[in-house]
């Protein structure tokens, strides 16, 4: 389905895309044969320019991959009304094969795209540029993700027939399976609540040991507890906290979040998460190269402003997942 | 650090602005023309829009099943006799039977369309009247009583005078008599409509006795419409069952491709934006040299140059879009967009007057800034690149 508007710009953006990432992979590849620091040839200063353009290049495509996981979401909250059985964005997603994978590369590859900015940043603020063959490398690696992101939102735009039949979410994430595919089942909503408190307590006194004594070991720790709360706080927003925002206890959906009559949580609530998410394992990343010529100093200061970062986001969206909740057992919820 | 790069930022904005200000003619041209690209993909989004949130409204009251008799692949008039097989099925309300055609008026070169029923059959029929502006809905056993909508009586000229007559299709004439008249507000439904009796519709389409266009199957539960309408194409073969939903996804993927198809034909004229603001962007004139080559002296570095051209590139496209999502917005609403209805609505003659009322969701803004400030802030990357890395001494010097 392709002559739609969403389609098509969902498609319009990914050419963008990749045409940035292109002329940014040229750059890469020129760079990681011809870079030599000390030359004052005058491809070394051509190449000095060049990284400029590329880096820019991709600062832009993250902008732009930002907006089109948000439109990819929304597109497919407008597709569902011409697929039959689909109500919201769930049933549109798992319409066909490609719906999911497309949506999980866009939105891991949007860490990956913030990781190389931060890699970029650390690299211009000291005066070797000593990240620069490791950050070119890194953006070939990215190439393939652009392409395949871009290959599967084809894929899937180009699956979406309007008369297939697919399920609503009430189906795909209730507890009543009746037939239907479930993606959330076998785990109980008191466990998770549980793991899910106590992965904020503990990540809480992870992250004040860290701004108390920085330990490189503790940072690691601190990442891939990051990483574990991203998965755990998606199933937990699935499982347990979506039904209090709608008030409905069978209704469990992750994307109807996004939708207006909800006040647009969903923004908030993603938008709290991801960057913290984001902050929280990229203070270990950047502890990878504390090593090089001049970076040290640059490397603390950021380390320290992003566990801070992540905490305050991680108290905010806390306080955002619980707030429906606590409603609830206070006052008895809506009304 | 945060405070401080907070304010390097506002300083390189203020900068923008006055160098934005510098080149106003320039700024200007293109600020007109993006705003006029936003202008049409937005009012066509609006349009779109508006005219399927009308639809889904209006479909709300359709029956759940229409059921139509096919013969050789087209539509021919059905025998009430289905009604009794019909009956048995469990789950159905009622079922009325409707003859529903078209008469073109050669002398007007109209096309009104005709709808006869028996007002008492339906569910909600004793409601009917409520929809008028003036009389009542013809009973059953009224000969030659018509209810009207606005543009067929304007059509008719029927100020002052109650009757009119239709040629049957032996070009006899049927005489008609005026008994109400819809209200304005259903216009989108009833402009074009002249609901009569069933008789009389038989009569003037010369239907023989017993046989009807369609039955409209009223449902109970509209979770079994589904299957109340496989059960209706089992037990009558050669007949087209259309239900509801079935016809509201038709809308939404009708609406959806001509808005898409549209989309299409006004990337072209994205695309020749897009070049124009390459082009503008690219053009560099040798005082913009010299000006870029002063800050470098000065001490600034490409990444605050680049930075300056990208919040020029965000204040054009900003300004642009209020402009042209405004403009989008009173060209649909007050001038109910009459650019682009013709594409967008069907070929009846007798339009009504339509009043959209568009509905802009974040997400509609999200998506016409997808559709083009990305791409111009894309053709304008490379441009300021080109021009943040002129070398000081080669501008100063010549």
């Amino acid at each position: 389905m392709f002559l739609n508007p969403w389609s098509l710009a969902l498609t319009l953006c990914s050419l963008v895309v990749l045409v940035l990432g292109a002329i940014a992979g040229k750059t890469a590849v020129r760079v990681l044969r011809f870079w030599e620091p000390g030359s004052d040839s005058n491809r070394q200063i051509r190449l000095e320019n060049e990284i400029w353009l590329s880096s820019t290049l991709v600062a832009y495509g993250l902008g732009f991959q930002i907006i089109t996981l948000i439109l990819f979401v929304l597109a497919a909250d407008q597709f569902c009304q011409v697929i039959v059985g689909a109500m919201c964005a769930t049933g549109a997603l798992l319409a066909d094969p490609y719906g999911m994978p497309a949506l999980l590369v866009k939105l891991f590859g949007v860490f990956f795209y913030g990781f190389w900015i931060l890699l970029h940043q650390l690299d211009i603020r000291s005066e070797h540029y000593p990240l620069v063959r490791i950050k070119y490398l890194a953006l070939l690696l990215l190439l393939p993700m652009l392409v395949l992101d871009a290959s599967l939102q084809t894929l899937y735009i180009a699956g979406i027939k309007p008369d297939i039949i697919t399920s609503c979410c009430a189906v795909v994430f209730g507890e009543s399976t009746g037939g239907g595919t479930n993606l959330m089942t076998g785990y109980s909503q008191q466990g998770l609540l549980m793991a899910f408190i106590g992965s904020i307590v503990g990540l809480m006194a992870v992250g004040w040991g860290l701004l108390r004594r920085w330990r490189s070991w503790l940072a690691g720790f601190y990442a891939v507890g990051w990483l574990w709360f991203f998965g755990l706080s998606l199933v937990v927003i699935t499982t347990v906290i979506s039904s209090y925002v709608y008030a409905m206890p069978y209704h469990k959906c992750p994307f109807c979040l996004l939708k207006p009559e909800y006040h647009y949580f969903g923004f908030a609530l993603y938008g709290a998460l991801i960057p913290a998410a984001f902050f929280g394992a990229s203070a270990a990343i950047a502890g990878l190269v504390r090593g090089k010529v001049g970076l040290a100093g640059v490397v603390d200061g950021y380390q320290r402003l992003a566990v801070k970062i992540s905490l305050i986001l991680l108290v905010i969206f806390s306080g955002l997942s619980f707030y429906h909740y606590l409603k609830y057992l206070i006052s008895g919820g809506e009304g | 650090m945060a405070q401080t790069n907070l304010e390097k930022q506002i300083n390189i904005l203020d900068y923008a602005l006055s160098s934005l200000w510098r080149r106003r003619m320039k700024s200007l041209n293109v600020l007109l023309v993006f705003a006029a690209v936003i202008f049409l993909l937005a009012s066509f989004q609006m349009v779109t829009q508006a005219l399927s949130d009308k639809a889904k409204q209006v479909l709300v009251y359709t029956p759940e099943i229409t059921v139509q008799k096919m013969s050789a692949g087209r539509q021919e008039a059905i025998p009430l006799a289905y009604r009794d097989k019909l009956a048995r099925i469990f789950g159905i309300r009622r079922v009325v039977p409707r003859i529903w055609g078209y008469y073109f008026d050669e002398v007007l070169l109209a096309n009104y369309t005709v709808m006869g029923m028996d007002v008492e059959e339906m569910p909600e029929g004793s409601r009917l009247d409520t929809t008028l502006a003036s009389g009542r809905m013809p009973t059953p056993d009224e000969q030659g009583r018509v209810v009207i909508g606005h543009s067929v009586k304007k059509a008719l000229d029927l100020e002052g005078r109650t009757t009119f007559s239709f040629f049957r299709p032996d070009l006899s004439l049927k005489a008609f008599t005026v008994s109400g008249e819809f209200s304005r507000d259903t216009d989108i439904l009833t402009n074009d409509l002249i609901v009569m009796n069933l008789a009389d519709a038989r009569d003037l389409y010369a239907i023989p006795a017993g046989m009807v266009t369609d039955l409209c199957v009223y449902v109970a539960n509209p979770k079994e419409i589904d299957t109340i309408a496989r059960k209706i194409s089992e037990a009558l073969p050669s007949v087209r069952v259309l239900t509801r939903p079935q016809i509201q996804k038709t809308y939404q993927v009708v609406f959806g491709w001509r808005s898409g198809f549209g989309s299409i034909c006004l990337l072209s004229a994205l695309a020749a934006f897009v070049i124009l603001a390459w082009d503008k962007a690219s053009g560099l004139s040798p005082e913009e040299r010299r000006e870029i080559a002063i800050l470098k002296v000065l001490g600034w570095e490409t990444s605050d140059i680049l930075a300056v051209r990208f919040w020029e590139s965000v204040i054009v496209s900003g300004l642009a879009c209020i402009l042209g999502i405004t403009a989008a917005y009173i060209h649909v609403v007050y001038f109910a967009a009459s650019l682009f209805r013709p594409v967008l609505m069907g070929w009846s003659v007798l339009r009504p007057d339509l009043h959209l009322l568009p509905r802009m969701a974040a997400g509609d803004i999200l998506l016409i800034l997808a559709f083009t400030v990305i791409p111009y802030l894309a053709a304008t990357v490379i441009p300021a690149w080109r021009s943040a890395t002129v070398p000081a001494d080669s501008a100063l010097g010549g």
